[in-house]
């Protein structure tokens, strides 16, 4: 058996019948700096057809263009970033944003950091981190087009959080993970399970940390562009018996979460979870969770 | 503050900045309101607005510090769409680009480059008086918004 059928198969047993899909271009408005900008009118007459995302309250699809999304004096002035439509969920899911304090912890190249920043009003604080010190150029960069002015970037793996002695108030965890065959075309030639589980154990050296630095109530928002249950349901499984965490209801697309993965049977609340097979976005998972008294 | 007030004089702008908001880490100026510093520690890479730094004791801008001055009295031409895409592309303006001006018109001095919105493109230096209307170029490119693009790659 290849690795693609190896991995077709086990989306097969998720309930899921594989089709590739390409990745659809989408921006997002950064409402911040578009304040009094006749933004529609720009983009009409730069020859931009832009098709509202239904989930999404500041994300359009871009349906046609004659030149470049990147390349305009308006994309450069910040007034929109390049996001792909179901990592701009994420962020949304927070309930008040304005003037609390934020982690973005694995922050790089910081579309969601901008994101935070933009729903936050640049109000409040967001701390941005990441463990790679060369991706922190291109996060910074990102800050500094958008008019980013509420954030702080350090260089710090996500593991280490607690070394800042801050409580976060929310934490958005878009831990680093094994990807989708969406935006990677080489993916199935590349990953193997042993990679996954290695990612899964990542990702919960690093929410058992994030969950540290979380006040008591506090919400944190995990997120993966993975497909692999292990990275998603089962970690989130896993933390809510481990990490005094619940999952939260969200309204967000997607089938819900899977509350039984390959015969192993999870908790009943996973299905608040959502899971984006590859259609009109990539694939993603994301889970809101909530930290209940008596954690630590 | 020097550094800032001193290149802000260059444009013509009288700018001040409260000292306590102001954060120097290593060559690079930032800006960081009250709410910020509470989290601010020694090894920040990066917090609140980036200013601009000094390299070889010379202040280099960046594009956040030239928009701030950009909402104030300050040197500004106006050019056409155009000229501001070629602006944005690195390229010098011609006088034919310019809309118009103001403040400081002399050749040598510095300029910020607004589009017709009045949303600050960079800045350059003038070359010619800018009142001279046969003057073939107008200002030297020195910093453009496309340098986000470029110093990525």
């Amino acid at each position: 058996m290849s690795n693609k059928e190896f991995f077709i198969n086990r989306y097969a047993q998720l309930g899921w019948e594989f089709e590739a899909v390409e990745s659809r271009k989408a921006i997002r408005k950064n409402i911040m700096n578009i304040k009094g900008k006749n933004l529609e009118q720009r983009f009409n007459s730069m020859g931009f057809h832009l098709q509202r995302i239904p989930f999404l309250e500041t994300g359009y699809w871009i349906e046609k263009s004659k030149i470049s999304i990147g390349a305009t004096t308006e994309y450069l002035l910040g007034f929109y970033s390049i996001q792909e439509a179901a990592a701009q969920i994420p962020a949304t899911l927070f309930t008040e944003l304005k003037g609390k304090t934020i982690l973005d912890a694995c922050a790089a190249p910081g579309g969601k950091t901008v994101q935070l920043a933009d729903l936050m009003n640049n109000t409040g604080t967001v701390i941005a981190l990441d463990v790679r010190r060369q991706r922190l150029f291109a996060l910074s960069n990102h800050l500094e087009r958008c008019r980013v002015a509420n954030t702080v970037v350090y260089n710090l793996d996500a593991r280490c959080i607690s070394k800042l002695g801050i409580q976060f108030d929310k934490i958005l965890l878009d831990v680093p993970c094994s990807g989708n065959f969406v935006t990677d075309q080489k993916w199935f030639e590349k990953r193997t399970l042993q990679d996954i589980q290695r990612n899964a154990k990542l990702q919960r050296e690093i929410l058992s940390e994030a969950t540290k630095c979380v006040s008591i109530d506090g919400e944190l928002v995990y997120s993966t562009c993975s497909l692999e249950p292990e990275e998603n349901e089962i970690n989130m499984d896993w933390a809510t018996k481990n990490l005094n965490l619940e999952i939260e209801e969200i309204e967000c697309p997607g089938q819900r979460g899977l509350s039984s993965v390959f015969g192993i049977k999870l908790d009943n609340s996973l299905e608040r979870s959502r899971r984006l097979w590859p259609s009109e976005t990539q694939g993603f998972f994301v889970c809101k969770l909530r930290k209940r008294a008596g954690g630590h | 503050m020097k550094p800032l007030t001193d290149f802000a004089r260059q444009l013509s702008v009288s700018i001040t900045f409260q000292p306590d908001l102001l954060f120097v880490k290593k060559n690079r100026y930032f800006l960081a309101k009250k709410d910020l510093q509470n989290f601010l520690q020694r090894d920040f890479y990066y917090a609140g607005t980036y200013l601009g730094k000094i390299k070889k004791e010379k202040f280099f801008p960046s594009l956040s510090f030239l928009s701030i001055l950009s909402r104030k009295k300050a040197n500004k031409i106006i050019v056409g769409k155009k000229t501001a895409w070629l602006f944005v592309c690195g390229r010098d303006v011609f006088r034919k680009g310019v809309k118009s001006f103001c403040g400081s018109h002399k050749q040598g001095d510095y300029t910020l480059v607004l589009n017709e919105y009045e949303e600050c493109l960079g800045f350059g230096r003038i070359l010619r008086n800018l009142t001279d209307k046969s003057a073939r170029l107008a200002v030297k490119n020195i910093l453009d918004l496309g340098d986000y693009l470029r110093r990525e790659t």
